[in-house]
């Protein structure tokens, strides 16, 4: 019998470039979500490469990956990130049912553009662990502790105000509503959402919440 | 020709997907037209230059606390 495996090159090849290709798409989109986010999601909400998905899923898998040995180990990498796809599954259904009534909305568009929306996370928690070690807490009252408090608080202003500009205009492409009407799905959100979070928090799963 | 009308018209159906928004008021939505410009392009020329102003006076305001929180935030991660 003849197990020799057999590797379409060919195909092999066309999926490589493929995947790079997608990998490449992701840091423009990173860059231009930073200069243009308004135009830079519309385009995106009509995206439907799901390679761009998997890197950036393949990436905050990556950052579980990298805090397991920096926290600690309390819990498995694989179990944070089951965690995380539960809870961003759960967000992006939540305002695709609220959203449901409007014709002409897409599921797909949820996802790549809320999946995008999770790049300033992804950025902010990245550069907090690297931060950990280079710079660990407590902060002290000293000039420099004082200079970097500030420094570290505005830099986590901006990232937060970043992604809540993202939040809303992936709302606003994917659910094609008005801002009242997003303002309320926020609103609902928040409710189910906040205790979640202190839910997350106690079990010492997230002090954060990745979302 | 007819590439051009066809990517034309699916550029066009781009930037019409959604409807402007509508705040029910006229003023209300030269506010949010007078906002919206600085968020839709380049917003961290308006954003970072803010929360360094926001940092400085939430330090001012309350001092040694925002040390403090901010150690909290290093542990979030």
């Amino acid at each position: 019998m003849d197990f020799r495996i057999t590797i379409n090159r060919k195909k092999l090849a066309q999926t490589t470039t493929d995947f790079l290709t997608s990998f490449l798409t992701v840091i423009r989109n990173y860059f231009l979500l930073i200069i243009f986010p308004y135009k830079t999601v519309r385009k995106i909400s009509f995206s439907d490469d799901r390679n761009q998905l998997l890197i950036i899923f393949g990436l905050i898998f990556l950052y579980f990956k990298f805090i397991y040995y920096l926290r600690g180990k309390p819990y498995p990498a694989t179990l944070l990130f089951f965690i995380f796809i539960i809870n961003f599954t759960v967000t992006i259904s939540f305002f695709y049912w609220l959203s449901k009534s409007s014709n002409k909305i897409l599921f797909s568009s949820f996802v790549f553009t809320f999946s995008y929306s999770l790049l300033p996370t992804l950025t902010w928690f990245f550069a907090s662990s690297l931060l950990y070690i280079l710079l660990p807490p407590p902060r002290t009252i000293s000039l420099l502790g004082r200079g970097f408090s500030i420094f570290f608080f505005a830099f986590s202003l901006s990232l937060l105000a970043w992604k809540l500009i993202l939040v809303y205009l992936s709302l606003r492409f994917s659910t094609r509503l008005g801002i009242y009407r997003i303002i309320y799905m926020i609103f609902l959100y928040m409710l189910w959402f906040i205790p979640c979070t202190v839910f997350l928090y106690h079990f010492k799963l997230f002090r954060v919440p990745f979302i | 020709m007819r590439t051009i009308n066809l990517r034309l018209k699916k550029k066009l159906d781009e930037i019409y997907v959604i409807e402007p928004n509508n705040l029910g008021a006229r003023f209300l939505n030269d506010i949010y037209k007078r906002i919206n410009i600085y968020f839709k392009t380049a917003p961290f020329i308006v954003i970072v230059p803010l929360s360094f102003i926001i940092a400085i006076l939430i330090y001012l305001v309350f001092g040694f606390l925002l040390v403090r929180l901010v150690s909290i935030l290093q542990y979030g991660f």
